[in-house]
This record gives C-alpha cells, sequence and structure tokens, in this order.
C-alpha cells in the first residue's frame, strides 16, 4: 500500500522535471535569438533589423499579393526593370529595352549576372519566369501578367516580350513583383518546393532562413553585380501588434518599424536617439458612390454636398496623426498620369453643403444613406458619418471586417457609398479608373459617361505616352467635376527608426536594404 | 485500464468527423477567400478563374467529401496563403505553442501550489487575505494590458528581458508569466478550497492524532488528494494554452498555433484552419484521456471499467 501512495507523488515530480528539462533544454539549443537585438555600435553595425506587421506570404514572388512580401523579396530577386524611390524606371537585369511594334518589347540583358547558387543568368531564366506567371492562372499575380503572350529567346542576353495587344503598362508589369526573376535550371533540376525552402534569386542578398510570423533572415550576397551590399545579414521581423513593434524600436531590437500608430509618434520623438520618418504612399482613402438610377447619391448635388460637407485636413489632423496628404484626385505624384493641380488640396465648406442638399429636395435628416466600411478604416468612417450628419445627412454606418468587406467589394454589393483605401501597385491612372469603365463599373458604382469611357478605352492601349498622359489628366477633371467618388487622403507610411541609421521611407513601401544606411559614428 | 484507453481511443473518431463537419461549414459560410486573395483591381473574369482552378465552384457536399477523403491521410489542402500544405504549417507550429503552454503551467504550478496550501492551512488570516486579493487581481487582469505592461518595464525600460519573438529562454519568461498568472490565480483557489475540504476529513484529524507531524500530515496525506481538482483544472487549462493563447502569442510576436490561426481568420485561409482546429480537437481528447488516467493513480478508488 505505501508503494501505491507514492506513485502519485512520483508522478507529480516527473511532470514538475519534465517542465523544468524542456525549458532548460530551450537555453542551450536556441540562445541565438538575442543576436539580432539591436545593431550594437561601431563596426558592429552589420545587421540591419526591420520590424513589419506582416509576414511575407512565401518565397514565390509571382503567388504573392502584399506589399509587406514584396518589400521583402525585392531584396533577394531583381526585376529586368527597377523603380528608382522616385518611381523612375532604371535598369535593372536588363540594361536598355526599345519598343519593336505595338505588341513586341526587346530587352538587352545584363551579362556576367549569376543568381545565389552560382548559375549564370541567361534570357531562358526571363522565358521560364515570365510565362510562368503569365499562363499559371492559380497564381496571385497571374492576372497581371496574363497579357503576356510569349517570351522569345533571342540570344542568351536578349529577349522579345510579346503581348497580345498594345500594353502601355508592360514596363510597369516588369517592374513589380510577379516580374523577379526565378532560376529555371535550378528549379527544373530541383522542382518547385525544394525552391521555395531554398529560394535564389539575383539580389543583393541571399536568402538564410524564415521562420514564419516570426522573422527572415538574409545574407550578404558578396558576388551581387552591383557592387558589395552594406549589410553583413538583413533581419525581417514579425510584430503584429503595434505596442510591441513601437516597444521593440524603443528597446533597441529594431533599427526600423513600419506602420507606427499616430498615438504612439510623439513617445518615439520624444527619446534622444529614435526618430519618425514619414512617406506618402501608393493609396488614397476614398468615398465611391453608386450611381444607379434611384439611388439618392446619383444626384450630383448630392455628391456635391457630400464632398464639401467633410473637413478632410480635419480628418488627417485628428485621426491620422498628421500623416496625410489631402487629394482631389486618386492619382498622386509618381503614378503616370497625374494632374498635379489637384493634388494637396481639398474643398470644405459646411454652409454651402447645406444649401446643396436643400436644393436638391432634401430637407434635414432626409438624406439617408449606408457608408460600408472595413474595420480598419472604421475611425476616419466614423468622423466622416459625424460631419455629414452635422450638413444634415442620414448617414447609417455599416463597419464590416475585413474578409467580410472583401466579399461584399467582390460581389458588388454596397449600398451608396463604400469608403476604401486603393493602392496602386503599378504606378499608373488606369489602375484608378478602370473600375469607372462600362463594363467594370455595372453593378458597383454603374458610373456611365461616354466621354469617359472613349478617353479611358484609348488611354489602355495608347502607346504614345504624352498623348496618353493627356487622356488621363483629362479624365481627372471631368471626375472632379462629376465625383464619381469623393477623395479623403493620400495615406502616408509612418515609420520610426533608431539614429544609427538614414532611412528614407520609399512611396512603394519597399525596403531596399542597401537604401538603408548606417550612420558614420 | 488498458480497456478504457482503448475504447476512449475509438471514441475520438466519431468526436473528429463532426469537428470537421462543423469547421468546414463555419469556414465556407464566412467569406469568399478568392476575394482575399486577388489584388483591388481584379476582373469579375479573374476571380471566375481562380474560383474554378480552387474548386471552390462545386457544390458543398461534393468539396466536403473530396475534403474528408484527403483528410483521412492527412491531407487538410494546400494553404492559399502560403501554398504549403497546411498540417505541415499547423504542426511546425506546435513546438512553439507547446514549449509556451509548458512554461506558462510552469509558472502556474510553481505559483499557485504553495500559495494555495498556506493560505488553506492558514485560513481566514491576514496572509490568506492578502493571497486571495492577490488571485482576485491576477485573475481580472486582462491578458494583453498585463503583457505590454510587462514589456514597458522589462524590456523598454528595465532592458533585461527582450521584446518579443522565440529565442532563448529569455524570450519565453514574459509571455509565459503573462500566461501563467491568470492561471495561477485560478489554481490558487482551487488548491485552497480542496485543501480546506480535506483538512476537515476524518482521516487527517485521525493521523494527527496518531502523532504525526503537522508538516507530515498536510505534505503526505491531504495534498495528495488535494491535487485531484488541479489535475482537471491544469488538463482544461493546457488544452486551451495549446490552441488559445491567440492574444497573448499577438502580443508577443511568438510564433505559435493561435498566432497562425489568427492570421489565417484573418485571411481566409480555409485549409489552415480546418487543419488547426482539428489538431486542437485531437489534442483536447488525448489530453481528456491522459486526465483520467492521472485521476486512477492519484485516486485508486476512482474506477472506469
Amino acid at each position: 500500500m505505501k508503494k501505491r501512495q507514492w506513485t502519485g507523488m512520483w508522478i507529480t515530480l516527473l511532470a514538475i522535471v519534465m517542465v523544468l528539462s524542456a525549458c532548460g533544454g530551450k537555453t542551450t539549443s536556441t540562445n541565438d535569438g538575442s543576436a539580432t537585438e539591436g545593431t550594437g555600435s561601431g563596426s558592429a553595425s552589420t545587421t540591419l533589423t526591420v520590424a513589419a506587421a506582416t509576414d511575407i506570404e512565401s518565397f514565390d514572388p509571382h503567388n504573392n499579393n502584399n506589399t509587406s512580401s514584396e518589400a521583402v523579396l525585392v531584396n533577394v530577386f531583381d526585376y529586368l526593370i527597377k523603380n528608382d524611390s522616385e518611381q523612375k524606371k532604371v535598369a535593372g537585369l536588363a540594361t536598355s529595352w526599345d519598343q519593336v511594334d505595338d505588341t513586341t518589347w526587346r530587352f538587352k540583358l545584363r551579362e556576367g549576372v549569376t543568381f545565389h547558387n552560382g548559375d549564370p543568368f541567361t534570357s531562358a531564366d526571363v522565358k521560364y519566369t515570365l510565362e510562368r506567371v503569365a499562363k499559371d492562372e492559380t497564381l496571385k499575380q497571374y492576372s497581371y501578367f496574363k497579357n503576356i503572350v510569349e517570351v522569345k529567346v533571342v540570344d542568351d542576353y536578349t529577349v522579345d516580350i510579346i503581348t497580345d495587344g498594345p500594353d502601355p503598362l508592360l514596363l510597369n508589369r516588369l517592374s513589380k513583383m510577379g516580374a523577379g526573376i526565378l532560376p529555371a535550371k535550378y528549379i527544373a533540376d530541383n522542382g518547385f518546393d525544394a525552391f521555395l525552402k531554398q529560394p535564389v534569386g539575383t539580389g543583393p542578398y541571399k536568402f538564410s532562413k524564415w521562420t514564419k510570423d516570426d522573422r527572415v533572415e538574409l545574407v550578404k550576397n558578396e558576388s551581387y553585380f552591383d557592387g558589395e551590399p552594406k549589410w553583413n545579414e538583413v533581419v525581417f521581423r514579425v510584430i503584429p501588434e503595434a505596442s510591441t513593434r513601437v516597444s521593440e524600436l524603443l528597446a533597441g531590437g529594431v533599427d526600423v518599424a513600419s506602420s507606427i500608430p499616430s498615438t504612439d509618434i510623439a513617445r518615439i520623438e520624444g527619446e534622444a536617439d529614435k526618430k519618425i520618418v514619414k512617406a506618402p504612399i501608393q493609396r488614397v482613402l476614398q468615398l465611391i458612390f453608386r450611381q444607379t438610377e434611384g439611388s439618392i447619391t446619383a444626384d450630383p448635388k448630392v455628391r456635391e454636398a457630400i464632398d464639401l460637407a467633410i473637413d478632410k485636413q480635419g480628418i488627417v489632423d485628428s485621426i491620422a496623426g498628421g500623416a496625410g496628404i489631402v487629394t482631389r484626385t486618386s492619382v498622386t505624384p509618381g503614378n503616370f498620369g497625374a494632374d498635379p493641380s489637384l493634388y494637396k488640396t481639398s474643398l470644405y465648406d459646411q454652409e454651402k453643403a447645406k444649401q446643396l442638399l436643400q436644393e436638391a429636395g432634401y430637407a434635414e435628416g432626409e438624406a439617408e444613406m449606408t457608408i460600408s466600411v472595413s474595420a480598419q478604416y472604421k475611425e476616419q468612417a466614423e468622423v466622416v458619418a459625424a460631419m455629414l450628419e452635422q450638413a444634415g445627412f442620414k448617414i447609417n454606418l455599416d463597419v464590416l471586417e475585413a474578409s467580410a468587406f472583401s466579399e461584399r467589394y467582390s460581389s458588388k454589393s454596397f449600398k451608396e457609398i463604400f469608403m476604401i483605401g486603393i493602392g496602386n501597385s503599378l504606378f499608373d491612372a488606369s489602375n484608378n479608373y478602370n473600375r469607372y469603365m462600362l463594363e467594370e463599373a455595372k453593378g458597383e458604382s454603374d458610373y456611365n459617361n461616354p466621354e469617359v469611357e472613349k478617353l479611358l478605352q484609348s488611354a489602355l492601349v495608347n502607346m504614345d505616352p504624352a498623348a496618353r498622359e493627356k487622356e488621363y489628366q483629362q479624365v481627372q477633371q471631368i471626375f472632379s467635376e462629376e465625383r464619381p467618388a469623393v477623395y479623403l487622403y493620400q495615406m502616408e507610411g509612418v515609420y520610426g527608426t533608431n539614429a544609427k541609421v538614414n532611412f528614407a521611407p520609399r512611396s512603394d513601401e519597399m525596403f531596399y536594404a542597401d537604401e538603408i544606411t548606417p550612420v558614420a559614428q | 485500464m488498458g480497456k478504457y484507453v482503448l475504447k476512449s481511443l475509438l471514441q475520438i473518431i466519431p468526436v473528429l468527423f463532426i469537428v470537421s463537419l462543423i469547421v468546414f461549414i463555419l469556414v465556407r459560410v464566412t467569406g469568399d477567400p478568392v476575394a482575399l486573395m486577388l489584388p483591388e483591381t481584379a476582373t469579375a473574369e479573374d476571380r471566375a478563374v481562380l474560383t474554378q482552378a480552387l474548386g471552390l465552384d462545386q457544390p458543398l457536399y461534393t468539396q466536403y467529401v473530396k475534403f474528408l477523403g484527403s483528410a483521412i491521410q492527412g491531407d487538410f489542402g494546400q494553404s492559399f496563403r502560403y501554398n504549403q500544405p497546411a498540417l505541415e504549417l499547423v504542426l511546425e507550429r506546435l513546438p512553439a505553442s507547446f514549449e509556451l503552454a509548458v512554461a506558462a503551467m510552469f509558472f502556474a504550478v510553481l505559483m499557485a501550489v504553495p500559495l494555495g496550501v498556506i493560505s488553506a492551512v492558514k485560513r481566514n488570516t491576514f496572509t490568506d487575505l492578502i493571497i486571495s486579493g492577490i488571485s482576485v487581481i491576477g485573475k481580472a487582469m486582462p491578458n494583453f494590458w498585463m503583457g505590454i505592461m510587462l514589456i514597458l518595464l522589462f524590456s523598454v525600460m528595465l532592458g533585461v528581458l527582450p521584446v518579443s519573438g522565440r529565442g532563448g529562454l529569455s524570450h519565453l519568461i514574459l509571455p509565459a508569466f503573462t500566461l501563467g498568472v491568470g492561471l495561477a490565480a485560478q489554481m490558487t483557489r482551487l488548491i485552497r478550497s480542496s485543501m480546506l475540504e480535506i483538512l476537515n476529513q476524518d482521516y487527517i484529524r485521525t493521523a494527527r492524532s496518531k502523532g504525526l507531524g503537522r508538516m507530515v500530515v498536510i505534505v503526505k496525506h491531504a495534498f495528495r488528494n488535494g491535487l485531484i481538482p488541479v489535475v482537471t483544472i491544469m488538463s482544461l487549462q493546457f488544452t486551451s494554452l495549446i490552441g488559445g493563447t491567440l492574444i497573448t502569442e499577438t502580443v508577443f510576436s511568438w510564433p505559435g498555433l493561435g498566432q497562425l490561426l489568427v492570421v489565417a481568420v484573418n485571411t481566409h485561409d480555409m485549409a489552415i484552419v480546418q487543419a488547426a482546429v482539428f489538431v486542437i480537437a485531437v489534442i483536447v481528447v488525448v489530453t481528456n484521456i491522459l486526465t483520467d488516467v492521472a485521476y486512477r493513480l492519484l485516486d485508486p478508488r476512482i474506477k472506469y471499467d
């Protein structure tokens, strides 16, 4: 009996020992985590640590659809053409490019470039890469590349890219995610799964390790064609919780932290060795109207009243912590087709808004409408609703969880208004306006203006950049009168950095590690 | 005993079947993954193409039969986001969650056992009052708030512990403590009341009157019996620690199952949600069986046959 009594005690003891050993074992085996803390000082500044809110999706540049993935991947994979920090096209893996005819572009490739595994980069890699993303419809980047019909290998360092029709956006497509050049031979030899586990590109940094939802570790590519990279190691950490990201920055765990909430700006600026840097990003927050007959927002007077009733600068100052630029167009500078006369300006006149609403035949509280918005812009929507109510509207705010919003968005089932922040990964006005073309607008905004339709259809295939730019500027002027949408502001990316690095954020939100430089000490 | 374990193991099958059906339906009625996968500028045609390619255009029952057929073979489909087998992704995360859960449990036991026993032995004294007070506060404090406060104190101000991420033992301390405190509070209360009840039993009085020392009686006679409810709460809490540490994992960027599940739900990555819920269900069922076994070892009077 005595023996039995002790069994329980032994089990308890054993459990405690197991727990202890489970914890203890970890100490010796994985104590490398703290190695990435801070960049140290002086000559030790060889690791750059960047914190973002979301992880990359994978190392497949063709099957990714978020900016934070591309921000990391640009360090591993090169494009034929690169956007410099002002969104001008500069040579990447291609050294020159010419238009042969309306549907053919010829690219001269850089010679002497090698992939991280030592394979030489040639035309075959371009052919494999672009045809993969142009033909496999399950890839998330497919819709951007599907109009490439063929990539013809002319010789080892020359390719012809052939599109199914005139495509003024080809160069834009080739300088974005989805055009990251993959190693054809390596993938043919090892298979795509092996490539995903040990990705290989031509970029300045080589893959080292990826712990999902924790960190991506990259190391310097000593034989990079564009000179030796600046950092020995670049670590991208995933820290979804904003306050934790800020704490990491303050504690010195990361050098750059993105998406700093407006409420933490003052706190970071208050630290001697920390800085806040901002840059406009390609995203404009806007209200899009339904103009279907019978809809209250089909009346241009109502739309104008809505525009005038909203104090955009007020929203920027109060909700966005100053991180925003008011605009009357969504095609902001840096994008092809921008009309600068409509940028950094906004209309606001509550009295006139009230008057317009009366002229439209609505008494106070009679103009009732629903604004649908994704939860991420809830606060902005609440302020907009309050401002509109002040001007005499009656607003039903419909705040939806992100995936519910996307679903309603793609099924085009919003009511009078939906609020959305629209990005522009192609840096071209067509991205902003295709939704107002007759076919696409059907069921969403039901916008219908034959003149705009003509301009947009023409711009879609116009290979003369000057004429094309005019067409988009004309559309913008019409839109500023007709208001199929009201633009609130262009968002700004807010970053916190420590004083050890120089970092000028880019409008495309990419983190090119070599554009971030250690401050000389 | 062996028969009992075997029987319980067989009962897992219908349970998992029901779990699979519920998850499958819930995941499908709550949203459309295609909408989240494509850029804002995608056309209706792009969406139709992708829907078909993913097999989402087929009737629900066809999708379910297909799903169940492959699930039996351990294939829960590909994650849309990572384009990798979902089960593989879930199993990759288990060690991180397990590590955190075990450490939290360790903290909880370390705090709760002495506090609970002392509190019972010294019932209605000032010490008891203080311990009860602490445990009420510990239970009431929200996890995320405490996590953030601990980060501010130990990482930002004192700079002695890392803020976030998974690494060595130092990375484990703050999240495990955060998770452990609430649990410890609950266990302290439980141990106290269970010990109190036992200390009033006849056999304790008998033991005392035999002339055994106070400590011997408390440790050898009372404590062991007082452990039974603690084992229950530990098993219940352990399963919720594995699957439900979402907030703490997010605050500390701990790459565990909870964080994976949060991201999967947000991005509507159906395969991951299904696989994760499935794995959690298996853990719950197995833990329950182990709990019953532990009861029996602690108290031979409990029989299941």
